[in-house]
């Protein structure tokens, strides 16, 4: 079986760098994007199994991106996971009105996206 | 028990109300806001309305009718797998026992105390049918915990494919929850 794609959209290359650490252990193939514009790219191009997508990014927001893939027919039903600082999870109200799935915070836990990430590919 | 400095203006817009209240979204004017962020829980017997925004998470919000004290966590995994990873308040076992004891710290009276549970979605259809999804994970074990502690749930949203914002008032126990 191929393994599940995951895209990781960030203009951090720490954070980048700090998902690809914990999800490259669970085997799954990363492709990765450093702004809203190229996430939609990399999706359409791709075809990922989920997508991690950060909300404050150059070119398009996060949430700008989410409504895009939300709208296309091809994206509209890949999970998406917004990650967000603390200071922006109060306008996740707007994440999940744009269509996102879930969110998680800042620095980032590898427990916690381990399990939101499993929990989403129904694993 | 977490306090930020950073407190969300609470917009009103119209929610669906929890147990026959209102429908109508409450005033929080005479109230201090307070932001949740998952894995934190925050009591009081002062008023306060205390703003979430839930996923698969889930939040309890525990209210004395007695003494006007209540108290809400939100939490984003089950059950604790014994690693060393700082925050426990991220587990729903643990984070439910805590809301209890941050209750009877404040004065609550043990017996008075009655839950209200929210969240737990699983935005995905494919998923939804299945017992072992995090967010149905997330509900059942603030149910057993509540349970075992004699607690009662009087009021609950949860499942579904919607993510939720809450609003808890701490000082009368009502809740709001807005389907996202």
């Amino acid at each position: 079986m191929a393994p599940r794609k995951i895209l990781l959209v960030d203009d951090s290359e720490t954070i980048l760098q700090m998902e690809q650490m914990i999800l490259e252990k669970s085997s799954y193939e990363l492709v990765m994007a450093r702004d809203g514009e190229e996430g939609i790219a990399k999706a359409l191009e791709t075809r990922p199994d989920l997508i991690l997508m950060d909300v404050v990014m150059p070119k398009m927001n996060g949430f700008e991106a989410v409504k895009h893939l939300r709208e296309n027919e091809q994206t509209r039903r890949v999970p998406i996971v917004m990650v967000t600082s603390k200071a922006e999870a109060e306008s996740m109200e707007t994440g999940y009105e744009s269509g996102c799935s879930d969110y998680i915070i800042k620095p980032i836990d590898t427990l916690e996206l381990v399990a939101k990430v499993k929990n989403l590919l129904g694993e | 028990m977490y306090r930020l400095s950073n407190l969300a203006a609470i917009t009103p817009v119209a929610k669906q109300s929890i147990n026959g209240e209102s429908a109508t979204a409450p005033r929080s004017d005479d109230r201090s806001k307070f932001y949740l962020h998952p894995g934190q829980l925050f009591g009081s017997p002062d008023g306060y309305a205390v703003t979430t925004i839930l996923g698969s998470c889930v939040s309890v919000c525990l209210w004395d009718p007695l003494t006007k004290i209540g108290g809400i966590n939100h939490f984003l995994l089950p059950t604790d797998i014994g690693d060393d990873l700082g925050s426990s308040l991220r587990f729903g076992d643990l984070a439910v026992r805590e809301l209890i004891e941050e209750m009877l710290d404040l004065g609550a009276e043990p017996h008075q105390l009655r839950a209200k549970l929210f969240g737990g979605a699983c935005v995905l259809e494919a998923f939804r049918s299945r017992e072992n999804h995090l967010g149905t994970k997330n509900v059942k074990i603030a149910r057993e915990v509540l349970d075992a502690a004699d607690i009662p749930i009087i009021g609950h949203d949860v499942g579904g494919d919607r993510g939720r914002k809450l609003i808890f008032h701490t000082d009368n126990g009502s809740a709001w929850v807005k389907q996202l």
